[in-house]
C-alpha cells in the first residue's frame, strides 16, 4: 500500500517499561527497518482477528489498551505494554527520568476487583516488608496483600467491606 | 424415558454440556435466565427458558432452593440436573427435590450429607480400611488445640474447612508461629463460603499427586469405576490442567486404588457419579481425600478414554436403571487432557479479566473437544466463577495428546480478555510435566515463567504499536486498528458494576 507521509517522522521508537527498545522506520511500508535491519512484515485481518506476518509465522495480535502513545498490545495471549515516541520525545524522556529523584512513597494497588475483608495495619503504623497489609476477596477466595516495602503507613483508602477495582489505590506506604 | 423433560439448574459451559446430552435423550430441557447475564450463550442451547431476570433475591439465582423448586412446580419439571458447583452438592436442595417428586440428577440426600461432611467421610473411610492421612479426629475447636495435635502429628500440617472444597478455607501450616493467623484466615474463609467456620487439620504431604476415580453406582447396588484422573497441576487448590489415566499408575496401583474408591460409594449406598480423590505420595502410597458427589468439571477426560457419555449414565442411574456394563467392561484408551481456559489474566497473577469478548476462534479436530460456555460478544461477568471455556485433547499416548493440544492452544483465539492459555503453553513445554513427573506444587516449584511467549512475539508488539500510532498521527481512520468496536462497555461501567457486588 502507497502512503503519503504527511506529519509523521520516518522514525519512531517503541519502549517498554523495561527499558527494552525497537527503532522502527517506515511501518507503513514493504520494507519495514527495525533497529536497522530490514524487516518482511506486515498485518492483515482474517475472521475478524488481527495478525501479523513475520518470519513465515503468523501471531494473533489485539490492541489491548491505548491512552495517547501508551499501548498494551496482546501477541498470542501475552500482553506487551510499549510507548512509543519520536526521537525528539525519546530524548526529552530519557532527560526527565534522570531528573526525576527516587520516589519515597509507595502506593499498593489493588492486584485485581474484589472486596476488603480485613485491615491489619493502622495509618503511622510501621510495615516490615512481606507483612500483610489486608485481607482482599476476590472471586471467592481470599487473598493476603503484603507490603512490598518497608516503611510506614502513610495512608489507608479503604476501609473493611469497600469494593474495589483492579489498580484503585489502597495503602500509601512512607518507604523507610 | 420415565420422564420427558429436565431443568439445568446451571450455566455456562456445563449447562451446555448437559443440554447436548438431555437432548439426544428425547428430553425437553429447561434453563434459567439470570439478570447478571441475560444474554448468556447457554441459553441459547436450552429448549425453554425460565426467567428470574426480574428477581430481586439477595440469594445468587442458582443457590436459591425455594425460587428453584417453586418455578419447577410450575413448569411441571421431571428432573432437575443441578451440573457442578451451587446447590450440586446441597443435601437439603437434593431433599427438597424428593420430598416435591422432582428427579434430582445425583446420588441421595443422605449420601450428599455424609460425603460432604468430610469428618463423617473420614470416619466412613477408617470404617472401612481406606488409608487417610493422620490428623484431628473430627474439627479442631481453636487454633490452641490445632497446635496440640500439629506438634503430636509433626508439621507441615494443612487445615481445611469441614464443609468445604475448591481450596477455599485451606491453608498449610509450616511452623507452629503461622498457626494462629492460618486458623483465623481458614476459618473466616470457611465461614463466607460455606457458612460453616469449622475446620480440621491434617498431616500435609510435601509434592503429592492429585489422584482421582470416577465411580458410578446404580440404584441396585452396582459399582463401577472408570479409571483415574491426575489433577495434579493446580494453582491455589484449584485445578487447571486434568488428564487421564495418571502416568503415576501400573495397572496393580490403579485396581487397589479403584477398589478403594468403590469400597467408599458402596459405603453410602452410592448412586449415579462421584469422584473419590486421593493424594497419592512419592513412595505411592494413597491417601482418601475426599468424596465429591457431583459431575467433576474435568469429567472429559473420563469420557475420551472410555467412551462413556457421563451425563447420561448419571441420568439413566438416577431414573432407576441399571448400569449398562460392568467392571470388565470398562477399557482405558489412549490418552486424554484437559485445559481450563480461564478468564484470567496470568501476567497479572491469575487476577479476573472481565469485560467482552470479541471473538473466539476454535480449532476443529477429531482429536479435540471443546466445552466452551461462550461466543463471538459473550460477556464475562465479575459475578461467576472465571472458568468460560473447557480445551480437551486426546491422544494414543502421553505424548501424542501434548502435542496435539500444543498445535490446539496455539490455534485457539480469544480476544478482548486474557485467557490462561499462554499459562498452559507454557505448563506444556515445561521439561518435567513432558517427563509426567506431576506434584500438587508443580506450578510455584517447577516453572520459571507461567506463560509461554515465541522469541518474536515483543518485536511483534513494538511493531503493532507503533503502526496503530503512526496511523493516528496521518489521521487516517482506515489505517488505525480497529480495536474497539467490540467494546462496548467501557472500564468505567465495569467498575461501577464490580462497586455493586
Amino acid at each position: 500500500m502507497k502512503i503519503q507521509l504527511k506529519k509523521t517522522k520516518d522514525e519512531f521508537i517503541a519502549l517498554s517499561p523495561k527499558d527494552v527498545k525497537y527503532k522502527i522506520k517506515n511501518p507503513f511500508g514493504e520494507e519495514v527497518i527495525i533497529n536497522k535491519k530490514k524487516q518482511e512484515i506486515k498485518i492483515i485481518e482474517e475472521d475478524g482477528v488481527t495478525f501479523v506476518i513475520y518470519n513465515n509465522k503468523k501471531f494473533a495480535v489485539e490492541i489491548f489498551e491505548k491512552n495517547q502513545n501508551k499501548y498494551e498490545i496482546i501477541v498470542n495471549g501475552v500482553s506487551y505494554q510499549f510507548s512509543v515516541e519520536s526521537p525528539i520525545s525519546y530524548e526529552r524522556k530519557k532527560y526527565l527520568s534522570k531528573l526525576q529523584q527516587q520516589q519515597k512513597i509507595e502506593a499498593v494497588t489493588a492486584p485485581m476487583p474484589g472486596k476488603i475483608l480485613d485491615l491489619m495495619v493502622e495509618e503511622n503504623s510501621e510495615i516490615k516488608e512481606g507483612e500483610p497489609l489486608l485481607i482482599l476477596e476476590a472471586m471467592k477466595m481470599q487473598n493476603e496483600i503484603n507490603s512490598h516495602v518497608s516503611g510506614k503507613i502513610k495512608k489507608i483508602y479503604v476501609k473493611q467491606n469497600d469494593t474495589v477495582a483492579k489498580d484503585d489505590v489502597l495503602v500509601e506506604i512512607e518507604v523507610s | 424415558m420415565k420422564i420427558k423433560n429436565l431443568l439445568i439448574a446451571n450455566r455456562g459451559e456445563i449447562a451446555i454440556r448437559i443440554a447436548n446430552t438431555a437432548k439426544k435423550l428425547g428430553l425437553k430441557v429447561f434453563g434459567i435466565k439470570t439478570s447478571k447475564e441475560p444474554n448468556a450463550y447457554y441459553l441459547e442451547h436450552v429448549d425453554e427458558i425460565i426467567d428470574f431476570s426480574e428477581s430481586q433475591e439477595e440469594i445468587p439465582e442458582f443457590l436459591d432452593i425455594e425460587k428453584i423448586i417453586s418455578a419447577a412446580k410450575d413448569y411441571k419439571i421431571d428432573a432437575i440436573h443441578p451440573g457442578y458447583g451451587f446447590l450440586s452438592e446441597n443435601a437439603y436442595f437434593a431433599q427438597r427435590c424428593e420430598q416435591e417428586k422432582i428427579l434430582f440428577i445425583g446420588p441421595s440426600a443422605d449420601a450428599i450429607y455424609k460425603m460432604g461432611n468430610k469428618t463423617i467421610a473420614k470416619q466412613i473411610a477408617t470404617k472401612h480400611n481406606i488409608p487417610l492421612l493422620q490428623g484431628s479426629l473430627g474439627n479442631v475447636r481453636d487454633y490452641r488445640e490445632a497446635l496440640q495435635i500439629a506438634e503430636k502429628i509433626g508439621y507441615p500440617v494443612i487445615l481445611k474447612a469441614a464443609a468445604g472444597g475448591g481450596g477455599r478455607g485451606m491453608r498449610i501450616v509450616e511452623n507452629p508461629s503461622q498457626m494462629e493467623k492460618m486458623f483465623k484466615m481458614a476459618s473466616s474463609e470457611a465461614e463466607k463460603a460455606f457458612k460453616d467456620p469449622s475446620l480440621f487439620l491434617e498431616k500435609y504431604v510435601r509434592e503429592p499427586r492429585h489422584i482421582e476415580f470416577q465411580v458410578f453406582g446404580d440404584k441396585h447396588g452396582n459399582y463401577v469405576h472408570l479409571g483415574e484422573r491426575e489433577c495434579s497441576i493446580q494453582r491455589k487448590h484449584q485445578k487447571l490442567i486434568e488428564e487421564a489415566p495418571s502416568s503415576a499408575l501400573t495397572e496393580e496401583l490403579r485396581q487397589k486404588m479403584g477398589e478403594a474408591a468403590v469400597k467408599i460409594a458402596a459405603a453410602v449406598n452410592y448412586y449415579t457419579a462421584g469422584t473419590v480423590e486421593f493424594l497419592l505420595d512419592a513412595d505411592k502410597n494413597f491417601y482418601f481425600m475426599e468424596m465429591n458427589t457431583r459431575i467433576q468439571v474435568e469429567h472429559p477426560v473420563t469420557e475420551m478414554i472410555t467412551g462413556y457419555d457421563l451425563i447420561e449414565l448419571q441420568i439413566l442411574t438416577a431414573l432407576g436403571e441399571k448400569l449398562p456394563f460392568n467392571q470388565n467392561d470398562v477399557k482405558l484408551n489412549g490418552w486424554a487432557i484437559e485445559f481450563r481456559i480461564n478468564a484470567e489474566d496470568v501476567q497479572g497473577g491469575f487476577s479476573p479479566s472481565l469485560g467482552k469478548i470479541a471473538k473466539v476462534i476454535f480449532p476443529k479436530s477429531k482429536n479435540i473437544r471443546i466445552d466452551s460456555g461462550i461466543t463471538n460478544g459473550s460477556i464475562v461477568t465479575p459475578y461467576f466463577d472465571s472458568m468460560i471455556a473447557k480445551l480437551i485433547t486426546y491422544g494414543e499416548n502421553r505424548e501424542n495428546a501434548i502435542q496435539n493440544a500444543i498445535n490446539a492452544l496455539k490455534r485457539t483465539v480469544i480476544s478482548g480478555i486474557k485467557t490462561t492459555i499462554p499459562f498452559h503453553l507454557a505448563v506444556l513445554h515445561n521439561k518435567k510435566f513432558v517427563n509426567g513427573e506431576l506434584h500438587t506444587s508443580f506450578i510455584t516449584k517447577e516453572m520459571d515463567k507461567l506463560y509461554y511467549n515465541e522469541p518474536e512475539d515483543e518485536l511483534v508488539a513494538a511493531y503493532v504499536a507503533v503502526f496503530d500510532y503512526a496511523a493516528e498521527l496521518e489521521n487516517d481512520k482506515s489505517m488505525i486498528i480497529n480495536f474497539q468496536k467490540s467494546r462496548e462497555i467501557s472500564p468505567w461501567v465495569l467498575n461501577k458494576r464490580i462497586k455493586s457486588l
